[in-house]
């Protein structure tokens, strides 16, 4: 032996014996399993990641039983060198029988890899997609029937099945329901010269970057994609494959992940053969560079969920280091101009809901920022009864690396802007490499996941991609197989077998469907339901073994087991053995009703057919005050409209005041006996300047006529401009007459009636939110006294400086007989303003520290006192904040031009981090881009390695502890914080109504929400689906009893009496009004 | 270059070795180039806009001309000449101050303060402190805190010409209601710059308004409007050229003007850009073939590029208040509304509103400069954008040469004809204006050296 020869080999020897672990998977080496498949990459100047996007994104790997000795076996496609197919020989050990099976392929590049039984014969077959027509790419992808000898033949031409074009995956399912199984061929594009075209590109069809629907017909393929309603442009960037019955209506659906400016698709299965694109219906908004995919039910409720995922970085240095979302204009671009929907750079969660939509939660539950991602693949690898979550991730070079981007210099990128070599391999050295660890999460109850990463394996820098699992060594937990760059594939051997219990499904349903593709599982346990779908393609480029595992704690007892066979009929399993391998076939099986598992809550709302005449849709005007204050973390010009009602014309009835937007009138409806109707208020709307913020209707001159406050505001005006002066008209003889009221040039949030001297009229409150161009300033408020119907300061109340005001509330709050009043604010803790013989001693405690948003008072515990439901931010956003940690933000004028600049932080590890890069902070304070000439020396630094000890010291420093909504529970006159459940954490909470909505003479209080007046770095808070809270602390989602708030900004809820039944009125921004009557009524 | 610093240390050090007396430190304009050179080269680097390179050429070179016209009488002090500009402080009696030398540090001290990538700046800086020193420790020393001197009064005086301000306004407004509403253009779709610059304070205008063009044609899309003409001429004009191919003279001529610091070009994850030197620096670029060409001395030499920096910095102050008054949609973006939605300018629109073309307008001015100095018919080849693989381009005058770069941003397809021809005559009156009004020479005496 030579000597050369000899170093491989003691490499060899040092991978077989170093196992590396952790708590939960071992990861045994090539050398002690044989797994010695490697994904080599070889990049050479005609090849390279400038010449192909997808150079990266790594081969594709299968899993199942070929060869029927019941060990799944693994089969792997790489991108240059030739695929291998492994037998389990059992113990962990595999074999490479490549050359016997003849299963190496033909193709120059090969992508996805997934089994199937295609022949209908009763073997797993395999199919390799592969990339053809660029860069010199030949072949077409491959089909390998297995021959049940132990060798395969390529048929694909045979069967239809020998498409040559950009393939990323593809993914066998019976989508028309007639037992034999079809096909969804995933497409990529390479066309990015431009960044992006108009969103209708995808209606024109293209051969090699358009997605494929091939309906089965007796062993034939044919392509019906066009008929059955599938998009197929030049634009659709498929990475991201996920089957699931989404609606549950017995037929599966597809979400197609696209990367890049594309949208995601979803696609529902209309049950004719045709699919209805419905993601703009279902979903809030989506990842943007849409990566692998994986469908699970995460929170055991027996609806789907979905995490997608994108490349947003957890840790610092390549957070802020890599190009990140776009700016707010060009996003309004993308989304009005060019006709895409809003996608934002990060994981996204999906969580069901009743109403078959989906609210995203990847920021609260902890998966939002797993780096650059390839596979997600849920599971329970801990045998505890929650799934898991395992990620994937890594990129040899990071090409949105700012540096790189930015500093590149001409001599490294040739002048020829063809499409060949436009960089060398100096300039290819340049980017950082992205090699980041895997992540593993551990499921929890309800919607959180922890990261495991460090404890239950061994971290790794690998260039990791497509992952599927399977239960190797037949031990009962599921183990996971992975696809890596340049390195020898990884096998994670779960040793979770002896802490909890498990039941493998073997669903041998029919011969046409041998393997059960598109069976439903529920398991039925004394904690609760599981569901599981049997779709073997999930992750990215994969297919994991073709069964369904269930894991169970150790106290979990199964009940029974109800399978739902892919024709949409059942049969039940009673009380089965745990820690078996169950095969089961249809025995008797029954219909399968839908409806028997939908949500069967009393629907408590009905939306009116015409909203009783209040036809009314808010709109906002274009401002955007990010453009004036580049540093504000949220918007002040979108806080309407502002709402009153009242009586607008003397009748006795209840009428209705929308306030306007800057320069869109505002609009009156009053109430006749059959309906609502439009009422000119020219001496009101004449002036549409104002932007309204808040409105009141009532009597304060006492002529027993309502008079009507608004309050102005918006963030457009400044300084002392007229259009911020609230406005007070005066009803009387059928006129509205304008009066005066004490000069204020704050944005006003909250207009609040109150008798507090006991005068018999009404005295005000008004609560401001904000000085325009001053944020991180807190604004006075002031307590006006009504005399004789004109408003007075009175001195009764001290609101300098109180803060920035968002509600506030009237109440006996220390039950002594008179009001009190609770004040609530952003970067402030609620504010306990207690009468004492008509002058107000306000307290508050610094641990409450909220960004609140509205209050209410409502018996919260059942214990006969009142307490005090308070709005907050929610915990889904990228805020982040606690009692030992709070979000803060620094007002200084750091770069001393005079005008202080807002620097909101977060804290991370040890220490504080701005929320935003450099290009942010340096466009307003340019001597940062002096300070740290590349994004390098940047990323990574604290507030104070940024700005100084000595200048953050001299700011002045707001905070937040609590993002969480909840209620001061009374306890005797104290006040602790009790937050509300996750459900209720998903969004914003602005407004909280408290009624008896289910006439059981009891008080629910019913809270929505949802807040879009954010930058594309935090997305659109739009998860909140609004909640009825009962007394008992029992919470119902609003769309499980008719309200359809999802998605939507709500920013008032009101009961309104018309013809003496009560109705609910939501009223949104920037969106037209819903009416619901109540059931109950 | 660099290997020409490396013998001048060498033989400086070999001289030092030797013990031989200190020397007297000869400043060549060579050295006064290789500055300009390096501020232009980290501005590649750094990317800065147009408008802020203008200022960034300017206030060192400023530096450098009222040290040396404190000491050439031949020269007249910028003072009472541009706005808000005090005497600079003068040396105190029997320091051994090296004028040149002292302005060349000046330049170089100014500039490190305005560029980003400071230490690009103070590496170049030190080998030349290093060089200096050997030759004769006592004049540099007196020779570079002077300057520095000098350096912190023209920083003073810069401080207060509303830059930092302007970073702290508004973006601009994107309104895609508004038809004839500049809106942000392919691929980059990157926001319209300095919107505010016409509120830096100007030079030697009274006012960035004091130059406003007529208005463009009134924004009409109807097919025989005056605007729809010109929309469509660079239309025709573009397929014209483009069919011809890229070797021919348009094509050659749009590319060689391209000026723009950052073309971005976007290969699906992977982003970066082309960069070139701004149509500032180009003209900066003339500056110093015509002083090379005529032979001009340091002082002159400072005097071109002074003068000639001034031009510009006026010019994008009076060019960016019209194009956020007229805030004028680019042709990329109506031509792919209206005319053929695949259609892609020869060169990358950049982001700002169209009217009226900065190039133009700065061309029109510095070629003006530029002529009073060299005189007219002061023929050049203008090899300014070598290092950027585009071709040597010879002119028979400056004026010459501004028209060839205010027709070729209609070849480049990123602006209208009214853009370049009342561009290039806003700059031409306003390059006389600010001829006519400095002094900047005497009449009397000529500008020559005094020796030491």
């Amino acid at each position: 032996m030579s000597r050369r020869a000899l170093i491989p080999v003691l490499v060899l020897g040092l991978l077989a014996g170093c196992s590396r672990g952790g708590e939960v998977f071992d990861q045994p080496g090539p050398g002690a399993t044989g797994l010695d498949f490697t994904n080599q990459l070889q990049e050479s100047d005609r090849l390279n990641i400038l010449d192909y996007l997808y150079f990266y994104n790594g081969g594709g790997v299968a899993v199942g039983d070929v060869n029927q000795d019941g060990l799944p076996d693994i089969y792997f496609s790489g991108n240059q060198v030739g695929n291998k197919l492994y037998l389990n020989r059992g113990g962990m050990q595999f074999e490479d029988v490549t050359e016997t099976a003849g299963v190496a392929g033909q193709s120059t590049w090969n992508t996805g890899a997934v089994m199937a039984d295609v022949n209908a014969d009763g073997l797993l077959d395999i199919y390799v997609c592969a990339v053809v027509g660029i860069n010199g790419f030949t072949g077409h992808n491959e089909l390998f029937i297995n021959n049940g000898d132990g060798t395969f033949t390529e048929r694909a031409a045979e069967f239809g099945l020998d498409l040559d074009t950009y393939s990323s995956n593809a993914a066998f399912l019976d989508y028309d329901g007639d037992g034999d199984l079809d096909m969804y061929l995933l497409n990529h594009a390479v066309h990015t010269q431009d960044s992006y075209g108009k969103a209708s590109l995808r209606y024109e069809r293209n051969y090699e970057t358009g997605d494929r629907l091939m309906r089965n017909d007796g062993g034939r393929f044919t392509d019906v994609s066009e008929a059955a309603g599938i998009y197929g442009g030049i634009n659709g960037y498929g990475l991201g494959l996920a089957v699931s019955d989404f609606n549950q209506d017995g037929y599966p659906d597809l979400y197609i992940g696209n990367d890049f400016h594309e949208d995601d698709y979803f696609y529902l299965n209309n049950g004719d053969g045709t699919f209805t694109e419905s993601l703009r219906d279902y979903f809030g908004h989506t990842s943007r560079f849409s990566m692998g995919s994986d469908v699970a039910d995460i929170n055991n409720d027996g609806r789907p969920d979905m995490i997608s995922l994108d490349m947003l970085p957890e840790d610092e240095v390549p957070l802020k280091s890599s190009e990140g979302d776009d700016n707010v204009q060009t996003q309004r671009m993308r989304t009005e101009e060019f006709g895409y929907y809003y996608q934002f750079t990060r994981n996204m969660l999906y969580v069901g809901q009743p109403d078959g939509r989906f609210s995203e939660t990847a920021l609260m539950s902890g998966v939002a920022a797993t780096d650059w991602s390839w596979s997600a693949l849920f599971g329970d690898w801990n045998l505890d009864g929650h799934q898991d979550l395992f990620v994937s991730n890594g990129i040899p070079k990071r090409p949105n690396d700012l540096d790189f981007v930015r500093y590149i210099s001409n001599d490294q990128i040739s002048s020829t802007m063809d499409n060949t070599r436009l960089v060398d391999q100096e300039a290819l050295e340049m980017m950082p490499s992205g090699n980041v660890h895997n992540y593993v999460f551990e499921g929890r109850e309800g919607l959180g996941f922890e990261d495991r990463s460090n404890q239950w394996m061994q971290p790794d820098t690998l260039l990791s991609g497509a992952t599927a699992w399977a239960d190797f060594d037949a031990d009962g937990d599921l183990d996971l197989v992975v696809n890596n760059l340049n390195h020898p594939a990884s096998l994670l051997v779960n040793k979770s077998e002896k802490k909890g219990n498990y039941l493998k499904l073997r669903l041998q349903f029919s011969p046409k469907n041998r393997f059960g593709v598109g069976s439903k599982v529920f398991a039925y346990t004394n904690a609760g339901m599981l569901y599981r779908e049997l779709f073997p393609v999930r992750g990215f480029q994969a297919s994991s073994e073709p069964m369904v595992h269930l894991g169970f704690s150790p106290g979990q007892q199964v009940d029974s087991i109800r399978v739902v066979w892919p024709d949409n009929t059942y049969q039940t399993l009673v009380a089965p053995d745990l820690n078996q391998d169950l095969v089961l076939t249809p025995d008797g099986p029954k219909p399968f009703d839908y409806n028997s598992i939908k949500t069967r809550s009393k629907s408590l709302f009905v939306r009116t057919q015409d909203n009783l005449g209040l036809q009314f849709t808010h709109r906002e005007d274009r401002y955007t005050d990010f453009n004036r204050e580049k540093l504000l973390p949220y918007s002040f010009a979108d806080r309407g409209p502002a709402f009153a009602v009242g009586d607008l014309d003397g009748d006795g009835k209840q009428d209705v005041f929308f306030g306007g937007s800057k320069r869109i009138p505002s609009q009156g409806f009053i109430q006749q006996d059959t309906t609502f109707i439009p009422y000119p208020l020219p001496e009101i709307t004449a002036d549409s300047l104002p932007e309204n913020t808040a409105a009141l209707l009532a009597d304060f001159d006492r002529d027993g006529q309502d008079d009507l406050l608004i309050g102005n505001g918006g963030s457009d005006f400044f300084g002392t401009s007229k259009p911020l002066l609230n406005q007070y008209f005066k009803y009387t003889g059928g006129q509205w007459m304008e009066e005066g009221l004490p000069e204020s040039y704050s944005n006003t949030a909250v207009l609040a009636p109150y008798d507090f001297d006991g005068d018999g009229d009404l005295d005000l409150f008004v609560g401001n939110l904000s000085l325009t161009g001053q944020f991180g300033s807190a604004p006075d408020s002031y307590l006006l006294e009504n005399q004789n119907g004109t408003f007075i300061l009175s001195g009764a109340l001290d609101g300098k400086g109180l803060g920035m005001v968002t509600d506030a509330l009237w109440t006996d709050f220390d039950a002594d007989g008179d009001g009190d009043l609770i004040v609530v604010g952003e970067w402030m803790a609620p504010v306990f303003f207690t009468n004492r013989d008509g002058r107000f001693e306000g307290t508050s405690n610094p641990a409450q520290t909220g960004l609140w948003q509205s209050v209410a008072a409502m018996d919260m515990d059942g214990d006969g006192d009142t307490d005090i439901a308070l709005g907050n931010w929610g915990a889904n956003s990228k805020f982040r904040a606690s009692e030992e940690r709070p979000l803060r933000l620094y007002l200084s004028d750091f770069d001393k031009d005079a005008s202080p600049d807002p620097v909101i932080a977060t804290a991370k590890g040890d220490g504080y981090y701005p929320l935003v890069g450099l290009d942010e902070l340096g466009s307003q304070m340019v001597f940062l881009r002096r300070k740290f000439p590349k994004y390098r020396d940047f990323a990574g630094r604290t507030m104070e390695e940024i700005f100084g000890k000595e200048a953050l010291e001299a700011s002045r420093v707001s905070e937040v502890r609590e993002l969480r909504s909840g209620y001061l529970r009374n306890n005797g006159g104290i006040f602790d914080f009790v937050p509300f459940s996750e459900a209720l954490q998903v969004a914003p909470i602005l407004e909280l109504l408290p009624y008896d909505f289910d006439g059981d003479g009891t008080e629910e209080l019913l809270a929505a929400g949802n807040y879009f007046g954010l930058k594309p770095y935090q997305g659109r808070l739009d998860g909140f689906p609004g909640a009825l809270i009962k007394p008992d602390g029992h919470v119902l989602p609003a769309n499980e009893l008719g309200l359809e708030l999802l998605h939507k900004s709500v920013r008032h809820l009101k009961i309104i009496t018309f013809k003496n039944k009560p109705y609910l009125l939501a009223v949104f921004n920037n969106a037209p009004v819903e009416v619901y009557a109540l059931t109950s009524k | 270059m660099k290997l020409k610093f490396g013998i001048l240390l060498l033989s400086v050090l070999a001289l030092a070795s030797c013990g031989t007396p200190d020397q007297p430190i000869v400043i060549t304009p060579e050295e006064y180039h290789a500055s300009v050179d390096q501020v232009t080269d980290i501005m590649v680097h750094d990317i800065f806009s147009p408008p802020v390179a203008s200022r960034v050429y300017v206030y060192p070179n400023i530096a450098a001309y009222e040290i040396m016209a404190l000491h050439n009488p031949g020269y007249r002090s910028l003072q009472g000449q541009v706005s808000e500009l005090g005497a600079i402080p003068e040396p105190k009696a029997g320091v051994p101050v090296n004028y040149r030398l002292a302005a060349l540090v000046a330049h170089m001290d100014l500039s490190r303060q305005l560029i980003f990538s400071e230490e690009m700046m103070t590496r170049f800086r030190d080998s030349l402190y290093t060089a200096w020193s050997e030759t004769n420790r006592k004049e540099f020393e007196a020779s570079r805190d002077y300057g520095l001197e000098v350096a912190g009064f023209i920083a003073g005086w810069m401080d207060k010409d509303n830059y930092k301000q302007t970073r702290t306004m508004s973006k601009f407004t994107v309104d895609t209601e508004e038809p004839s509403r500049w809106q942000p253009t392919p691929p980059a779709y990157m926001e319209g710059i300095e919107p505010h610059w016409s509120k830096i304070r100007p030079f030697v205008i009274d006012s960035a308004a004091q130059f406003k063009p007529t208005p463009p044609p009134p924004f009409s899309m109807e097919e025989g409007s005056d605007f729809y003409n010109e929309v469509k001429e660079v239309y025709d004009v573009s397929l014209e050229i483009t069919e011809k191919g890229d070797a021919s003279e348009e094509v050659a001529i749009a590319q060689f003007w391209d000026c723009n610091p950052y073309v971005s070009v976007t290969r699906g994850h992977l982003m970066f850009a082309t960069k070139k030197i701004s149509p500032g620096a180009h003209w900066i670029g003339i500056a110093k073939i015509a002083s090379r060409k005529s032979g001009a001395d340091f002082d002159k030499t400072v005097y071109a590029y002074t003068k000639t920096s001034l031009a510009i910095a006026d010019g994008f102050i009076s060019c960016w208040d019209e194009k956020y008054r007229s805030n004028l949609i680019r042709p990329e973006t109506l031509i792919n509304q209206y005319i053929d939605e695949n259609w892609k300018p020869v060169l990358q629109t950049p982001p700002f509103p169209e009217y009226t073309s900065g190039h133009s307008v700065v061309s029109g001015a510095a070629a003006v400069a530029l002529t009073s100095i060299f005189g007219d018919n002061f023929a050049f080849d203008d090899d300014t954008e070598l290092p950027y693989g585009l071709p040597v381009r010879s002119f028979n005058s400056f004026r010459e040469a501004a028209d060839e770069a205010a027709i070729s941003r209609m070849y480049g397809g990123i602006h209208y004809r009214a853009a370049v021809e009342i561009g290039v005559s806003q700059g031409r009156s306003l390059g006389a204006f600010l001829v006519d009004h400095l002094q900047m020479t005497q009449e009397t005496a000529m500008a020559e050296p005094q020796s030491e």
